[in-house]
Formats: structure tokens, C-alpha cells, sequence
């Protein structure tokens, strides 16, 4: 029920900010109303980045404990991650094309880095498909999950450590947070953006961590299952040699 | 307002998508919901669980 609370906040919440993105924030003046698209971009790019931080956790975590619980985490924050990734590069390009003219460019390190961390997190959904073994499967995703997170600061600074077409942090360093680059509306907006994601990561995060729980019960009485058929036939086997012998 | 096309195809794909994600882990949820709760009554008919294997 709280989680279902949590959903319809959400909802209302993306709304809102989405309706204040599009008609309450000005036009800005160089790149016109191209810019609205960035309050829905940078919030996607902000919670793929989260999402596969909290799956390189999680996969530290069972790594230590051996919990399948975390895994369960792990493999949650990797699915909601590449959802968020692909929606980070998709308003990248929708606002790429009428500012930059282009909609993408592989020589730009931030849209490349980007790209490689949305390939490692489907590939490291692909690699759970792999195996039935809970174990292996965990500690496998754990690995490649940590290895995808590798990325996560390369993006973040890329701008800095290379030249490309994608603009410096608006308010990356702590200077900046205090007197944006950016005026306030947008600020506001961006902000609003990414407190309504959040909250919808919150909630999608959530039921899928649930969904995780209740699919792993189902493959285990299903192995278990397997395993006991195979005993009895095993079993049979074995008395059917001893009475013909 | 000035691109039109790219603001609507950027919020539509965002929000749609994610709205339409939330939909069908929801449909996930309650067909895997359903399914455990069959196995648990399927086990609790079968009676108790088989010592040999």
C-alpha cells in the first residue's frame, strides 16, 4: 500500500514538474525551447548513474556476505539503470540535434562513455541469463556490475579531462552549486525534475526488488523440483538394473 | 515555441516510456505473484515434501 503511495506521488510529481518544465520556465535565449529538454535528460542521466552505482554496491555486498538478497538489488538497479541510461541519451539527442546540429557524435567522450556504460548494463543483464545457478549467477553479475560502475566517474568527468561537444557541469562543484550558472527558473526546474525522477526511480526500484524476490522463489521450487525428478528416476533406474539382473 | 518536434519526442519517449515500463513490471509482478501463490497451494495439497529427494 505505502509503495503504491509512493507511485501516485510520483506520478503526480513527474507531472508537475514536467508541466512547470514545458509552460511555466522561459525560453532560453540561445537555444530556445530545446532546453526544456534538458530537465528530463539530465534527470535520466543522474538515476542510470545512481542505479548502476547501487548495483556495484549491492554486487560488493554479496560478494562479501553472499546474500541473494543483494543480488536481488544488484539486478533491480541494473534494470531500472538501463532504462534510465537510454532515456539520458534519447533527450541527449532530441536536444543534441537542434542546438549542437547533430544528434550524436562518437568523438565526444560523454556521449561515448554514456553509451559503453547503457552496453555493460544490458550485457550484464544478458550475462544473468546465462546460468540457472543462483550462486554463480550472482557472483558473475557482481563482478561485471562493479566493472560497469568503473564508468561512472569516468562520465562524470569527462568533460573535464577532455575536449568535446558536451558542455561543462552547470553546477557540478560546490562553488557552482551556491551561484549556478543557469537562472533560477531553470535551476528550479532542473531541480523539481530531478526530485519527481527520484521518486519514481524510488518506486520502480522497489517493485522490481520485489519482483527479483518473487522470481527467484519460483526458479528455486523449479530446480528443486528438477532435482527431485532426477533422484526418482535415478532411483528407478537402479531398481529396474537390479531386478533384470 | 521553437522545436516543437524534438521537445515532444523527447518528453514523450521519457515520460511514455517509463510510464509504460512501471505497467508492465506492475503485469510482471501479478503474474509472478500468481504463480508463487500456485506452487504454494499445489505443495500444500501435494502434503508434505518428499524425503527422498
Amino acid at each position: 500500500m505505502k509503495t503504491r503511495i509512493l507511485g501516485f506521488v510520483g506520478l503526480a510529481a513527474v507531472i508537475g514538474a514536467a508541466v512547470f518544465g514545458l509552460f511555466v520556465v522561459p525560453a532560453d535565449l540561445n537555444q530556445g525551447d530545446a532546453q526544456r529538454i534538458m530537465y528530463p535528460h539530465v534527470a535520466s542521466a543522474w538515476l542510470g548513474e545512481l542505479s548502476f552505482g547501487v548495483t556495484a554496491l549491492a554486487g560488493i555486498g554479496y560478494l562479501w556476505r553472499r546474500d541473494l538478497r543483494l543480488d536481488a538489488i544488484a539486478h533491480a538497479a541494473a534494470e531500472v539503470g538501463v532504462l534510465f541510461t537510454a532515456f539520458a541519451i534519447w533527450g541527449g539527442m532530441m536536444w543534441g540535434r537542434p542546438v549542437w546540429g547533430v544528434y550524436w557524435q562518437w568523438e565526444d567522450p560523454r556521449l561515448a562513455t554514456t553509451a559503453l556504460l547503457l552496453a555493460l548494463g544490458i550485457g550484464y543483464l544478458l550475462l544473468r541469463r546465462l546460468t540457472d545457478d543462483p550462486a554463480r549467477r550472482a557472483t558473475r553479475a557482481a563482478v561485471v556490475g562493479i566493472i560497469a560502475a568503473l564508468d561512472i566517474p569516468i562520465i562524470h568527468f569527462s568533460v573535464i579531462w577532455w575536449r568535446g561537444l558536451h558542455q561543462t557541469p552547470t553546477f557540478g562543484d560546490p562553488s557552482k552549486l551556491l551561484n549556478p550558472s543557469a537562472p533560477g527558473l531553470f535551476v528550479i526546474a532542473l531541480m523539481g525534475m530531478l526530485a519527481a525522477f527520484t521518486v519514481v526511480w524510488c518506486y520502480l526500484m522497489i517493485r522490481r526488488y520485489q519482483l527479483a524476490r518473487i522470481e527467484w522463489q519460483i526458479e528455486e521450487h523449479g530446480r528443486l523440483g528438477r532435482i527431485s525428478a532426477a533422484r526418482r528416476a535415478a532411483a528407478m533406474n537402479a531398481a529396474a538394473q537390479e531386478t533384470s539382473a | 515555441m521553437t522545436d516543437v518536434a524534438f521537445v515532444v519526442a523527447g518528453y514523450a519517449v521519457i515520460l511514455g516510456g517509463a510510464a509504460l515500463y512501471a505497467i508492465a513490471l506492475g503485469r510482471r509482478l501479478r503474474a509472478a505473484r500468481a504463480t508463487s501463490m500456485k506452487i504454494r497451494r499445489d505443495a500444500e495439497a501435494a502434503g508434505p515434501p518428499d524425503r527422498t529427494a
